[in-house]
């Protein structure tokens, strides 16, 4: 279970964004919605460990994540967390198992690669370079690296963003039915998505929408 | 993480292959200067200790030392073998060797001498000739190599004006290969040089200089130099004394003006223009290495700095800075290796290349001599390419965490 308790998190362009608390259940899947600049992502980058909150606590299973180190935050997320990020994040000039196979420098086990890309339907193209791979094609490979550990929670950050809404609409099945009895976190804007998700949360709503201005950047009266 | 490291190499590997080159060409040429200027030097010194004194015609000292040592250079010209005998009887003296060179075979040198001029050396095959014998030979190591010569076989030497003498000489030994000068020389005794050339002169005054003025051209009894063995160091300064600018005449009325040289302090004095030129070559290359090292580490430094979106995604699928580091580490631990490892080789095949040319200095490189400085060099160089990583390593490590 994930917990957000009293999070607010500033940015250098003086800004900040206060989350109302929110709790994520073990093997459900949500949906974020939400205008842009409303704290979809920076959530996820939180939950992640990516980036930390200035106030309040994401706990994970009942751990404050808050009050690890960053090394701690690493390992968590290379452990337990698969991330799905919006520009696939991917070395363009290395080939698909070589992207996936990277997470071996951290001890990951890749073994699964494999089936995970036939399912996806993408092994005919495993040895192909990233570079000379379509949008759709990239977006399932970022995903298989996402799911080969076995994460306990997914993460994935506009995970349609780069494609047309019929490739998208693939990519998302494939990706709720590949983490189903996971923790699947997805933030998009379509809501024509929303069906294959167990939950929709606005993230308008949960933000008092969106980031407020600082003043001489800390907080106002 | 060793074939992640290659992987990612491979992905560069034009950039990789111009470190490497810029690496080698600057590494490679350090070392080849530094082993040639030393080969040279050794050659040169190791050869002139061996004798005390060396007496020959007057002119310059230095082509004197360089014409009997190292057989580069023309000789200054002859003088009387009744020299030989009367140095024989000074009891100052331990050994007398005459040297006579005025023929050739193939582009090698002929020196008529006696056995004791071999003395340091070691016959590999066959035996040395008989000093008191006639047309023996015993060849150079390189000589028998090149033109394919065994014990028993017979060749013709050539005047230096390039006409072939009649007379077969025969191969009776081969040297050991020594790596000097010696490797390249033909070995016979005065004997044979005075019978060929007297032999030759005959038949090239009757056959084509048919009415023409007859000149002497004998050299039967002349010699071009006399090499010297003290029996004390502190004679053989007494004795360059005694016979430097001496007019040494014959019973038969010839003089002839002689010089008389302590081969050391000459050889000495050549070293140190050889010296100087060696440092000079030595600095540039220093200059060029260190260039070199700006230009590698600016290299690095930016492939690193162009790296930064791979090292952040990497970070971003929760790869540690530890392992990132690690990872470049390797690769420029492995860029470093292979321009070392190539750096050395290209060395060697410039010596290699260089052999000849420096071999008409009257030094042999030898391909295996490796000095200590060579091995100091080549770990710098190793050290120099993967320092950038290690300046990365420090930097990055300080901020070790993802920046908002």
């Amino acid at each position: 279970m994930i917990e957000v308790i009293g999070v607010s998190k500033q940015f250098k362009n003086e800004t900040a964004i206060d989350y109302r608390d929110m709790i994520f259940e073990n093997g459900k899947s949500y949906m974020l919605l939400g205008a842009s600049g409303c704290g979809k992502s920076t959530l996820l980058n939180m939950i992640a460990g990516i980036l930390s909150a200035e106030q309040g606590k994401i706990l994970i299973d009942g751990v404050n994540m808050s009050e690890k180190s960053q090394r701690e935050k690493d390992r968590f997320r290379i452990e337990k967390i698969g991330y799905i990020f919006q520009d696939f994040k991917l070395i363009p000039d290395m080939t698909v198992m070589d992207n996936i196979n990277i997470l071996r420098l951290e001890g990951v086990d890749t073994s699964r690669a494999p089936a995970l890309l036939k399912t996806l339907d993408i092994y005919e193209q495993r040895n192909k370079k990233i570079k000379h791979l379509s949008g759709g094609q990239k977006q399932r490979v970022a995903i298989v690296r996402a799911l080969v550990k076995t994460p306990d929670i997914i993460l994935a950050d506009e995970p349609t963003g780069n494609l047309n809404f019929a490739i998208g609409e693939q990519v998302i099945q494939q990706l709720t039915s590949v983490a189903k009895g996971k923790t699947l976190i997805a933030v998009t804007h379509d809501d024509r998505l929303a069906k294959y998700f167990d939950v929709v949360v606005d993230m308008n709503e949960m933000t008092d929408g969106g980031r407020r201005d600082l003043v001489d950047g800390k907080e106002g009266a | 993480m060793f074939r992640f490291a290659i992987k990612n190499m491979l992905i560069k590997k034009i950039q990789i292959i111009l470190i490497i080159l810029s690496i080698v060409l600057s590494a490679g040429v350090g070392v080849l200067a530094y082993n040639v200027g030393e080969q040279v030097s050794d050659g040169i010194s190791g050869t002139a200790g061996y004798y005390s004194a060396i007496i020959g015609p007057s002119g310059s000292a230095t082509q004197l030392a360089m014409n009997t040592m190292y057989f580069t250079d023309e000789p200054l010209g002859t003088i009387p073998y009744t020299l030989v005998t009367e140095l024989m009887q000074d009891t100052r003296v331990n050994e007398v060797i005459p040297f006579a060179m005025a023929d050739s075979y193939n582009g090698s040198s002929v020196v008529g001498t006696t056995t004791g001029f071999l003395s340091s050396k070691t016959v590999g095959e066959g035996r040395l000739f008989d000093d008191h014998g006639e047309f023996e030979v015993v060849v150079g190591w390189s000589v028998a190599q090149m033109n394919e010569l065994k014990v028993g076989d017979q060749l013709y030497t050539s005047h230096a004006a390039g006409d072939v003498h009649t007379q077969p000489l025969t191969v009776v030994g081969i040297l050991e290969q020594s790596h000097t000068v010696y490797d390249n020389v033909v070995f016979t005794q005065l004997q044979t040089i005075w019978q060929v050339h007297d032999h030759g002169e005959e038949e090239h005054t009757e056959e084509e200089h048919e009415g023409e003025e007859e000149h002497d051209h004998s050299t039967h009894g002349m010699i071009c130099a006399v090499l010297v063995k003290t029996k004390n160091p502190g004679y053989a300064m007494t004795l360059v004394n005694d016979y430097d600018g001496k007019v040494f005449s014959t019973a038969d009325g010839e003089s002839y003006s002689l010089q008389a040289i302590e081969p050391m302090a000459t050889v000495r004095g050549v070293l140190e223009d050889t010296d100087n030129t060696k440092y000079i070559v030595f600095i540039l290359c220093a200059i060029i290495l260190l260039m070199n090292i700006i230009i590698i580490s600016i290299i690095t430094l930016l492939n690193m700095y162009h790296s930064a979106k791979e090292i952040s995604l990497m970070r971003l699928i929760g790869i540690s800075m530890k392992k990132i580091n690690l990872l470049y580490l390797i690769q420029n631990s492995l860029i470093g290796l292979v321009s070392t490892v190539l750096a050395f080789g290209v060395s060697r095949v410039c010596l290699l290349f260089m052999g000849d040319y420096v071999a008409s200095m009257g030094v042999v490189l030898n391909l295996a001599t490796v000095y200590p400085m060579e091995w100091i060099l080549l770990v710098a160089v190793f050290l120099i390419s993967v320092l950038p990583t290690v300046v990365c390593t420090v930097l990055m490590s300080g901020r070790d965490g993802l920046a908002d």
